[in-house]
């Protein structure tokens, strides 16, 4: 009879883990479209702003760039990309100077991205695609095509991951070249060749010398 | 027939060179290797690397800016288009030999709208109506049919390969127009146009490899991503991410 009881026990305490399992896990579940609803919404409102704002821009090319980032930076798990480009001379660095070099990547892309952005014309340039089955709770890509000039498109992929703070681009790939995976290898050897404060304030440099041109 | 035997004896020269200069590369290769499992042959692929890069400095480079500089935009455009379009029986029999019959006719009415409608397929108007746009070649194929990884190789003047991609390369002179009037005609012409309007293209990326740390890995990494997204038909698998981290 009380063995039973303690079955019973163990099995109700089961089910109220899984449930609680499952509820964390449920705001993930319902919101696998948001990505391309997060990518779609940028885009857009940045668009929108280069439209309104194109003359003033082509002169100030910095207010582009701090639009850009304003829009861009809170939408990327920076600190993630960071450790996936810095692998294994990563280990061990004390998180604050891993936070720096991130600051500088994503300050570094965000204002590459902001130079190509002014070619763009109008907001039917960008086409989000549908999500796949690929992609699961915690991991999805957004697939975008942006229509080039001389007729065609080329593909642009957002890679997302769910986060404490919701869902997070950590990887960009155009066509099929991601950024994660090239930076990789530039920047990994030079960080365990040079340590990671100067390979920082040498991304901030350039930073300095993107504005300037 | 003479023609083939002539190139197979060519070819096999260059491979004897080739594994030569290989084995005195390797040999003499101390540091470690930055991709130990995609580039076996680093050593022997930067010297070439090296050797391309001084000669496209010389002699690509510039003629392609003095190229860009004298052509529009649009007329630019117009002669990738042509030269493209050229392309459709090597398309063609590589999407056959995929197993693809649907898109090699898509293949063929794109080449014939633009052969003709498109003016001798300067203008794309293909794209423009919405029909895709399928380019394989033979190292595709390969990939296809189950040689999927395929060891990094730089060839001399040619630049990023693989070594399937090198054989399948080897095969497309026998189907590309341009190839085959240059081997027949002996007039190289159309090649050297073709080469020249092809890295004008590539102009804008010489940028990104110049500001590179290490312009070598910038070059293979890119190309060698670049490549499995052609072979997946523009859907690659994404990248192990957790094996990223697992190093961490």
């Amino acid at each position: 009879m009380k063995a039973t009881a303690n079955t019973a026990v163990t099995l109700l305490m089961r089910t109220a883990a899984l449930a609680a399992l499952m509820l964390a896990a449920s705001p993930a579940v319902a919101d696998t479209a948001e990505p391309g609803r997060i990518v779609e919404d940028t885009a857009g409102r940045i668009l929108t702003e280069i439209d309104t704002r194109r003359s003033e821009f082509k002169k100030n090319p910095d207010a582009l760039k701090e639009l850009v980032r304003a829009e861009l930076i809170p939408m990327l798990d920076q600190e993630y990309s960071a450790r996936l480009i810095l692998g294994r001379h990563g280990r061990g660095l004390p998180p604050e100077k891993i936070s720096a070099f991130a600051d500088a990547l994503s300050s570094v892309l965000t204002d590459r991205y902001s130079e190509g952005l002014l070619s763009f014309r109008s907001r039917d340039q960008l086409e989000v695609l549908p999500p796949t089955a690929k992609d699961s709770e915690k991991l999805t890509r957004v697939r975008t095509r942006v229509q080039l000039e001389g007729g065609g498109a080329a593909p642009v992929d957002y890679a997302f991951r769910m986060t404490d703070a919701g869902w997070k681009v950590f990887d960009v790939t155009v066509e099929g070249i991601s950024y994660v995976l090239t930076f990789r290898n530039q920047l990994g050897p030079k960080v365990a060749a040079e340590g990671i404060d100067k390979v920082t304030n040498d991304l901030m440099a350039g930073q300095i010398d993107l504005s300037e041109s | 027939m003479s023609h083939s035997s002539t190139q197979t004896s060519t070819a096999g020269k260059l491979a004897l060179v080739l594994l030569c200069t290989l084995l005195t590369a390797c040999a003499s290769q101390p540091t470690a290797l930055t991709d130990p499992e995609r580039d076996p042959w680093e050593g022997f692929n930067r010297k070439v690397h090296s050797f391309n890069h001084a000669v496209d400095k010389a002699v690509m480079r510039p003629v392609a800016k003095g190229y860009d500089k004298i052509m529009p935009d649009a007329p630019q455009r117009g002669v990738r288009n042509f030269f493209h379009n050229l392309a459709w029986p090597v398309n063609f029999a590589n999407l056959i030999l995929q197993g693809r019959f649907k898109h090699s006719m898509v293949a063929t009415g794109r080449f014939l709208m633009n052969s003709t409608v498109g003016v001798l397929g300067f203008f794309d108007v293909a794209s423009r109506q919405g029909i895709p746009d399928y380019r394989e070649d033979f190292g595709q194929t390969l990939a296809v049919w189950g040689w999927e990884d395929s060891r990094y190789l730089v060839l001399p003047f040619f630049g990023p390969h693989t070594l399937r991609d090198t054989l399948g390369r080897s095969m497309y002179g026998y189907l590309h127009p341009i190839s085959w009037y240059a081997r027949k005609h002996h007039n190289y012409v159309p090649v050297v146009v073709d080469l020249i309007t092809l890295r004008a293209e590539l102009l804008p990326l010489d940028q990104d490899i110049e500001s590179a740390q290490d312009p070598y890995t910038f070059i293979r990494d890119v190309y060698l991503q670049h490549r499995e997204f052609e072979i997946y038909n523009g859907d690659p698998p994404a990248p192990d991410y957790d094996a990223l981290l697992e190093d961490y």
